[in-house]
């Protein structure tokens, strides 16, 4: 009797486990993440952002150097998020697992940017512009979506 | 991965800090890849915890800039030496590929 319990929990934990790491993803991992960025985006932006989407420097300094510099990220939502956000678009409007899990995207491209600017000694990156695009992955005949791309990119210069 | 090329290139209307002299049109370079197998499946997995899928990111990154690497050449076949206003486009074509598309104007510059 007991074996045919203990058997039931293991098959059901098993069968269970990708829900339970996906709701760890869900409320742990991903936040944690989020305050990360947070941290690290508050850390370049003190002394004023170095990102921005004017064609001239606002500055009119003339430019010595520029170069053309991009930043990628791509992110999926997790299976606790597409479930919910399943359940959502059923009645319609705004799906905010989804608006989080894009919003975390391009906030890590453009400080993926960010960062590649200082590293690379340039002074300031102008003409930015973001881009999206969605993934896809064939499976039994069908594409699905597997994934969100955030493109950042921009020219940086130096004084 | 390929040998670098001695051209300018950005995304403003002119390269900061020179002149454009002559306009040798529009050039282009793309660039369709898939991921393989493997990395699908790794990236599968991912999929149930959610966040970054890094082997999308750094494979996008590399076509991008072989997409980049195919219109610079064709800049320079043009015999321009810079080339401006570059573009991005990206579109995911049936089976798991994404095209990756790179368009910009060739010019000379001073």
């Amino acid at each position: 009797m007991i074996e045919v319990v203990l058997m039931i929990v293991i098959y059901s934990l098993l069968s269970l486990s990708p829900w339970i790491l996906s709701f760890i993803g869900t409320l742990l991992y991903q936040p944690a993440k989020k305050k990360k960025l947070e941290q690290r985006v508050q850390n370049s932006v003190r002394g004023g952002d170095n990102l921005s989407t004017l064609s001239k420097p606002l500055s009119g300094k003339e430019v010595k150097h520029s170069q053309m510099v991009m930043a990628n990220v791509v992110m999926s939502p997790s299976w606790v998020q597409l479930f919910i956000g399943f359940f959502i678009s059923i009645f319609g409007g705004e799906i905010r697992v989804f608006t989080k899990v894009v919003d975390w995207a391009r906030c890590e491209a453009q400080q993926r940017l960010r960062e590649s600017v200082a590293a690379a000694g340039f002074d300031e990156l102008i003409n930015m512009r973001l881009e999206t695009t969605m993934l896809t992955r064939a499976r039994r005949g069908e594409d699905k979506t597997s994934g969100v791309e955030i493109l950042a990119y921009g020219t940086a210069i130096k004084y | 991965m390929q040998p670098a090329l001695n051209l300018m290139f950005s995304n403003t209307e002119t390269i900061p800090g020179t002149t454009i002299v002559e306009s040798m049109g529009v050039v282009t370079g793309s660039t369709v890849r898939a991921k393989n197998v493997f990395k699908d499946i790794g990236a599968g997995l991912k999929n149930i915890v959610g966040g970054e899928l890094k082997a999308y990111t750094e494979l996008l990154q590399e076509s991008r800039n072989e997409a980049l690497y195919r219109m610079l050449s064709e800049a320079q076949s043009r015999g321009a030496n810079a080339v401006v206003n570059v573009r991005f486009a990206t579109s995911s074509v049936a089976g798991g590929a994404s095209e990756l598309l790179a368009y910009g104007t060739a010019v000379t510059v001073q």
